[in-house]
């Protein structure tokens, strides 16, 4: 046990009370509406109320940690937070109770709801699980829990094409999540079951067995954070899945990859460890190549959904390439970019949804002239698409800027095209959806909801104010960057901890 | 302490023996009758070596010796951590003639259900004296008692494809059981005993290796027949998913486990004397341990018949076990003695989950039974905790023999062997994620399944027990793990340590 660490119940709370809410929803079958979103809401309220704790806790210098159940003889099931940890649980949260607001709205006419709300919100409990994991066996339970049973939400809509989407979708997981379990046994076998703190394998071991680890790690967390070419899951699941889990699907669940491979380089392996075996240019490699290649293909996508996902494919790989720097700045730009991401990706997501629900419009060619039916959500859209192409003084320009000052820091200067080439793409593949929503004629789909019932086509307020409150976020991570308590400062201490 | 008497040890063999026996007489042609006395006798049964079980955690192996002839001259039962399989047997044996109960009303000729009880009773008496008996001819007369009774209770339905499994698995049978029975033979003719302790001794000190060899392959072949491992496993999948739903829980739990248990106590008697080098056998069981869990899984996605699938299962699973003997290192040990006890659990909670669903439904193949989620929430979900489980999906009980084995595999320095484990795994998720789309994404085809509703609580209550200690005994992993150590570290303890 970790000097300092101290035993907290706020810890194991923030996991399982959105479990036991999922669980209560998906006993309300016989409930009434009110009732349902009653208990959610107050689920996911309170989950946010203490994912907000914990950072403020784990801000001031504290480590908090939990004991849950001993498993084997050796390893415990063990919560332990630390600044990493708490930032990514924070901001799981807050995505998830924006999307449950959403999802209030976009849900309503859709079938089977309790099994949506009840794994919607087990979702959040298993992410909350795996950002506080205290060793590597409890963020495999987690991990899969999380990877496994969001398969229900992925088919959720039942079609052939869901399904379809669902078995690549389990497929690809599987593999990875395989991969995971091959890597984290290897690694417990080289290291014992330490807690994640210092970094657990050293230098000691033979340098063949530490590389196969990692690539193993690599390969697994690599499906999951879809960097090319193991993201072929990614833009089949978004489209298929409905809007508001879209949403946590690319903001949380493609990050958790990545999170994975930051606790696999910071934590398992260590950065000096990393610097020593030589394999950082090699995922820096990947993930630019991820981040440039993902945003050539989503130019030419024409389903809404389907441009967000290539996207989120490209923006993992900023963040990927971040890690992989295994420079302070870069991995603190990494840091925020997952939590940056998350809101902006949310957001545009969000706006999809409304597209489809309002306009009954999937195609972004469908869209012309879509703002003045839906002046708000327009404007939405174009907020989010600059702060990720990364416009100052939008959120995705304080990520982007830290990853750039660590470019420049590691002297690899070439992958200062690669993020500026990004983003240019990024603004390539996003900003014409605000063009024709602004400035071209009004589409066939815009004009019959048109004439059907005339006048503004915005959505009801349930679903526009989760928009507009991660728009807000948007902004605010942007204007006030360095805030207390706000991704970029939580992310300076956790870099500090890794960097030392 | 209640639990330090040491008549308990024969009692568990002779309360289901004795019940099972007296089962047709009690009931009086009477099937509700006959169910309540078998009940009584496989609780009565349970009890007795859960009182076992907390004597060897408390104080180790213990023998008894029948009328005080002191082994090696009288017979002996020897209780280990092993043998606390029994515990296991007695209890899902319980939950099994539970389940029974109403399923036999529906399944069964009237006239036979009591001879159905009397028979399953007979299995589980053998499969406990299997677990405790520490001499090697009694193992032989254990076995064939399992043996008989499984192949009667596979034709039980009488119908003509269940009498057809049943003859296939008879003939396969009685082939294995004549191969262990030439290795006793063998064993005891170089050594002169047939108790296990004393014939371990006296190996140590016999002049040719070559017959002990050779016993040790009979016996090894005969006992991986009856354990179903690829390439002897043909008889299993007709046998398994003919016969009625409690039986293949029984058999595919427990049944299966008497060769993997046989295997066991040979070890023990072989493993320390060092008289014949076992890396051959190792490696071979290795080598087919890998093919089993591919090739098992492989032909299950091809089911469409849901017990089918699971039988087949079965033969995956049987060979994570047989590599982690393979793999003989501490971790794949200790990770296939638990897993033998574990997939028990999970098999049976899968087959009664089937079973229930067959019963209240009439359909038995996954394209006709789509919707059932809707139709029996409670029974799919317990089915659906089974399917996560099997396929080894932390922190269910499956998933702890796959941490164990892999551990094992690389301990062993064999790491690519942790990597047919764990992608074999995948496979078998490949069919379970059938099921789950059948039973809640895919259009219902009969509008009976979808209105059957969940079995009564007779059958509902046991599915559910099982499908809450596949959670719990990966959760509370640390128990079974614990309590099997000792045994594994006395196997493997240096010579004369």
């Amino acid at each position: 046990m970790v000097a300092g660490a101290q035993t907290s119940w706020v810890v194991p709370a923030a996991v399982f009370v959105p479990l036991l809410g999922g669980c209560a929803a998906g006993l309300s079958s016989a409930w009434s509406e009110k009732a349902r979103r009653l208990v959610l809401s107050a689920a996911a309220v309170v989950t946010v109320l203490l994912t907000g704790r914990v950072l403020v806790q784990v801000s001031s210098g504290e480590v908090l940690e939990a004991r849950l159940v001993r498993m084997t003889p050796q390893i415990w099931v063990h919560l332990r937070v630390d600044a990493l940890g708490a930032l990514y649980g924070i901001v799981a949260s807050v995505l998830w109770l924006l999307a449950l607001a959403y999802s209030f709205g976009y849900m309503a006419d859709e079938h089977r709801l309790p099994r949506y709300y009840a794994f919607f919100l087990l979702s959040l409990g298993w992410t909350v699980g795996v950002a506080y994991s205290g060793n590597l066996l409890t963020f495999l339970i987690f991990y899969e829990l999380f990877s496994i049973l969001t398969y229900p939400l992925v088919v959720h809509e039942e079609t052939p094409e869901a399904l379809a989407a669902g078995t690549k979708y389990i497929a690809y997981i599987l593999v990875g999540g395989s991969l995971v379990l091959l890597a984290i046994v290897y690694t417990y076998f080289l290291a014992g079951g330490q807690d994640i703190g210092a970094p657990l394998l050293n230098a000691g071991v033979a340098k063949g067995q530490l590389l196969a680890v990692f690539w193993c790690f690599l390969a697994g967390f690599g499906v999951k954070a879809a960097i090319v070419p193991l993201h072929g899951w990614v833009p089949d699941a978004h489209p298929a899945a409905p809007a508001p889990f879209s949403a946590v699907l690319s903001g949380i669940m493609v990050a958790t990859g990545t999170f994975g491979i930051m606790r696999v380089v910071f934590n398992v392996f260590g950065v000096e460890l990393v610097r020593d075996l030589g394999v950082g240019r090699w995922v820096a490699y990947l993930a630019a190549f991820t981040v440039v290649f993902a945003a050539v293909l989503a130019m030419s996508q024409d389903d809404v959904k389907r441009r967000l996902a290539y996207s989120t494919i490209s923006q993992m790989g900023y963040v990927t390439l971040g890690i992989a720097l295994l420079d302070p700045d870069a991995a603190t730009g990494a840091i925020v970019h997952v939590a940056n991401h998350a809101f902006m990706k949310g957001a545009l997501f969000f706006c999809a949804g409304l597209f489809i629900k309002r306009l009954g419009v999937r195609s972004v060619r469908d869209l012309d002239g879509a703002s003045k039916r839906m002046p708000l959500t327009a404007a939405a859209l174009t907020i989010a698409s600059l702060a990720m192409i990364g416009t100052p003084p939008l959120a995705g320009f304080v990520s982007k800027w830290y990853l750039g000052i660590g470019i420049l820091d590691s002297g690899q200067v070439w992958y200062l095209a690669v993020l500026i080439g990004g983003a240019l793409l990024a603004g390539v593949y996003l900003l014409p959806i605000s063009y024709r929503m602004y400035f071209k004629e009004p589409s066939a789909a815009v004009v019959g909801a048109l004439s059907e019932e005339g006048g503004s086509r915005e959505a009801p307020f349930t679903m526009l104010a989760p928009l507009v409150g991660a728009v807000a976020l948007v902004i605010l991570l942007g204007i006030c960057a360095a805030a207390p308590f706000l991704p970029l400062e939580v992310a300076k201490s956790a870099v500090e901890g890794f960097f030392r | 302490m209640w639990w330090q008497w040491a008549h308990w040890l024969p009692l568990a063999v002779l309360v289901p023996l004795g019940f099972g026996v007296t089962t047709p007489a009690v009931a009086g042609g009477d099937g509700g009758r006959a169910w309540r006395w078998a009940v009584l006798g496989s609780a009565l049964a349970a009890a007795t070596t859960l009182a076992l079980v907390v004597r060897v955690a408390r104080e180790g192996p213990f023998s008894y010796a029948f009328g005080g002839w002191n082994p090696p001259y009288g017979i002996e039962f020897r209780f280990d951590e092993v043998g606390a399989f029994a515990f296991v047997v007695a209890s899902l044996g319980m939950l099994a003639i539970v389940f029974s109960g109403r399923y036999a009303e529906h399944a069964l000729d009237p006239a036979r259900i009591p001879y159905f009880y009397t028979l399953l009773l007979l299995d589980i008496a053998g499969l406990i004296g299997f677990s405790v008996t520490g001499d090697l001819f009694n193992m032989y007369v254990f076995m064939e008692i399992i043996s008989l009774s499984s192949y009667a209770l596979v034709a039980v339905s009488g119908e003509r494809t269940a009498e057809m499994a049943a003859f296939k698995y008879l003939v396969l049978g009685a082939v294995s059981s004549l191969l262990v029975l030439f290795g006793i033979g063998m064993v005891y003719g170089t050594t002169g005993t047939l108790n296990l302790a004393d014939a371990a001794r006296r190996l140590g000190g016999v002049g040719s290796a070559v017959p002990v060899a050779v016993a040790i392959a009979l016996m090894a072949a005969g006992f991986m027949v009856k354990s179903a491992l690829f390439p002897l496993h043909v008889w299993l999948p007709d046998a398994h998913a003919i016969a009625p739903s409690p039986v293949s829980a029984v058999l595919s739990g427990l049944v299966v486990k008497v060769g993997l248990l046989g295997t066991f106590r040979l070890y023990q008697v072989v493993y320390r004397t060092g008289i014949v080098d076992l890396a051959a056998l190792d490696q071979l069981f290795l080598w087919l341990g890998a093919i089993s869990i591919v090739m098992g899984a492989f032909f299950a996605i091809f089911q469409d018949d849901i017990k089918m699938m699971l039988a087949y299962s079965t033969i995956s699973n049987i060979g994570y076990i047989v590599m982690g003997f393979g793999l003989a290192s501490k971790f794949a040990l200790i990770g296939a003695a638990v897993h033998i006890f574990n997939h028990a659990i999970i098999k049976s909670a899968l087959f009664l989950a089937a079973g229930a669903i067959i019963h209240q439904t009439g359909y038995r193949r996954l394209s006709e039974l789509r919707g059932a989620g809707r139709g029996m929430p409670l029974t799919a979900a317990a089915l659906s905790v089974g399917a996560v489980s099997i396929v080894g999906i932390p922190p269910t009980a499956g998933f702890l023999c796959k941490w164990y084995i892999a551990l094992g595999a690389f301990e062993a320095g064999r790491a690519a062997f942790g990597f047919a484990l764990v992608f074999g795994a995948l496979f078998i998720f490949v069919y379970y994620i059938r099921m789950v789309n059948a039973f809640y994404f895919q259009e219902p085809v009969h509008a009976d399944v979808v209105h059957a509703g969940d079995p009564p609580l007779s059958m509902l209550v046991p599915v559910w027990v099982l499908a809450g200690l596949c959670l719990a005994m990966g959760l509370a992993g640390k128990i079974p793990l614990t309590f099997i150590t000792p045994a594994i570290s006395r196997l493997l303890a240096p010579i004369g340590g």
